[in-house]
């Protein structure tokens, strides 16, 4: 077997390992609010979760291919790769992808240990700024995108201007939803009226559920058929590999059915103290949210949403118990995310590009193994899972673990 | 970056009208179907739901199904490459 091959294996991997850790880093987008408010079990919240993020992965049947060109110039406009990447077997061009992906990975698995919902998406997109910076410098990335196309584009209009609008968008729904509930219910007994949002709460979580395995699969396809491509192994540019559809739906499926469940408490249990009202209320504002921005186009991280809805939904309940604190430490996580992992992607590149060829890729390899193992033995020290997500939210307490049992 | 703003504001507003709608909407209308069912002190202890509470309350649930229903029609058909159309009110599935 040609080491470029073997190249290609390492960046399939780690595609589908950054796959991955977007379904567990997004369980909770879907699935907090039902989980905080019992609406559904733990167990069964993440399988259901985890079913239907497969289902719309599967689904994503448009082509993805240019998931890239929002933000860095790797692609030409039909999806195929600069031809001045592919030289050797496309080295250079996986040498990006590859370090782009590891940051993203880091960046995910380091806010999953201290249980920040930060964005997916922005952690895959500062990677790749990342990493093509150190590749190409800083004309290799779409800072700001052409105003002559009257479209939304590069690192300003796809990334951080909806960071900005989305969640407030999704606060102000999910507020004036939350004040209607409480509003037309007034007097009702909770005990009546409770059980019947729980059942809503099923179908708004599931709705969202579908919406992101739909959404997010489909990015790191893009990516992986990039390097298929790229490497000379897949041609056609209006069709993503069969297998690549189906690994990359199991990855995300597998990943939401772990349940980042340290996230999931953060954002079910620390933010906002949520009664069934407000769960259901919060989960059709984002959904609503989410789906009418990709109606127009619009690109959002389903993480922004789905935290501006569980804070509106506190803020429309008179007397509601909002820790902003906490809200405070996840805007300072969002606001990091893009860079942070674009700059471990930066150091990333370097490091391979120092060593070169097959030994740089595999060193890279070895340190997001070994970065990753340290984070998961550092996560055991407390254990956070479907068995202790729902405990009680201590009010001197900031970090996401429940206390010790 | 100028253009890039004012086309955020425009996508951000419209969002925010169509999220009102539906992500405030669906949650008020439920609720109305709760209150329906409650009618008639069929909340209080010992009170039973009243036959009108019921349809008027099985009606606004089915309103919040349907909204639903189009949520997952509209995931399913960009998955094939078609689109909802909202031009004649009422929503029409067409090629994008």
């Amino acid at each position: 077997m040609s080491t470029e091959l073997v190249v290609l294996g390492i960046v399939v991997l780690t595609a589908l390992a950054f796959d991955f850790t977007n379904g567990f880093h997004d369980t909770a987008n879907a699935m907090a609010t039902s989980i905080a408010t019992g609406a559904l079990r733990p167990k069964r919240a993440v399988m259901l979760s985890a079913v239907l993020n497969f289902v719309g992965a599967l689904l994503s049947v448009e082509v993805a291919l240019t998931v890239t060109n929002a933000v860095i110039k790797i692609q030409d406009k039909s999806g195929a790769p600069k031809t001045e990447l592919t030289a050797q077997h496309g080295h250079a061009l996986l040498i990006i992808l590859l370090a782009g992906l590891v940051g993203a990975i880091i960046w995910n698995l380091a806010t999953w240990l201290v249980g920040l919902p930060s964005s997916s998406s922005h952690a895959l997109f500062g990677g790749m700024i990342g990493a093509t910076v150190a590749g190409l410098g800083f004309s290799g990335v779409k800072w700001i995108g052409d105003a002559s196309t009257k479209k939304l584009d590069g690192v300003v209009g796809k990334v951080i201007l909806p960071a900005i609008f989305s969640p407030l968008v999704a606060m102000a729904v999910a507020a004036v939803g939350t004040a209607l509930v409480y509003l037309i219910v007034k007097g009702i007994p909770s005990s009546f009226r409770a059980g019947k949002y729980r059942t809503g709460q099923i179908f708004t979580s599931g709705l969202l559920s579908l919406a992101h395995g739909m959404n997010d699969a489909q990015k790191t396809m893009g990516i992986l058929t990039l390097a298929l491509i790229g490497s000379g192994h897949w041609t056609d540019l209006e069709a993503i590999p069969l297998w690549v559809k189906l690994t990359c739906a199991i990855a995300i499926a597998a990943g939401t059915y772990v349940g980042g469940w340290r996230i999931i408490r953060t954002l079910g249990k620390g933010l906002v103290k949520i009664g069934a009202p407000q769960g259901f209320a919060a989960e059709a504002s984002s959904a609503a949210v989410i789906l009418a921005s990709s109606h127009m186009g619009f690109a959002l991280s389903t993480t922004h949403v789905a935290t501006g809805s569980v804070l509106g939904t506190g803020i429309g309940k008179a007397g509601a118990e909002v820790r902003w604190r906490i809200a405070a430490r996840l805007v300072a996580a969002w606001v990091i995310t893009l860079p942070s992992a674009g700059l471990v992607a930066f150091l990333m590149w370097h490091l391979a590009d120092l060593i070169g060829g097959f030994g740089g890729a595999l060193a890279i390899f070895v340190l997001l193994l070994i970065a990753s193992g340290a984070m998961f033995l550092r996560s055991r020290r407390r254990i956070v899972d479907h068995t202790n997500v729902t405990d009680e939210w201590p009010d001197s307490q900031s970090a996401s673990a429940p206390a010790a049992h | 970056m100028w253009e890039n703003l004012k086309l955020a504001f425009t996508n951000g507003w419209h969002v925010l009208v169509a999220g009102l709608l539906l992500g405030a909407g669906v949650p008020a209308v439920f609720s109305l179907g709760v209150r329906a069912l409650a009618m008639g002190g069929a909340a209080q202890e010992g009170g039973r739901i009243r036959p009108i509470g019921k349809a008027l309350g099985v009606l606004c649930f089915a309103i919040v199904v349907l909204a639903i229903g189009l949520g997952i029609t509209f995931i399913v058909a960009s998955g094939f490459g078609k689109k909802l159309d909202f031009e004649h009110i009422y929503p029409v599935l067409i090629d994008k």
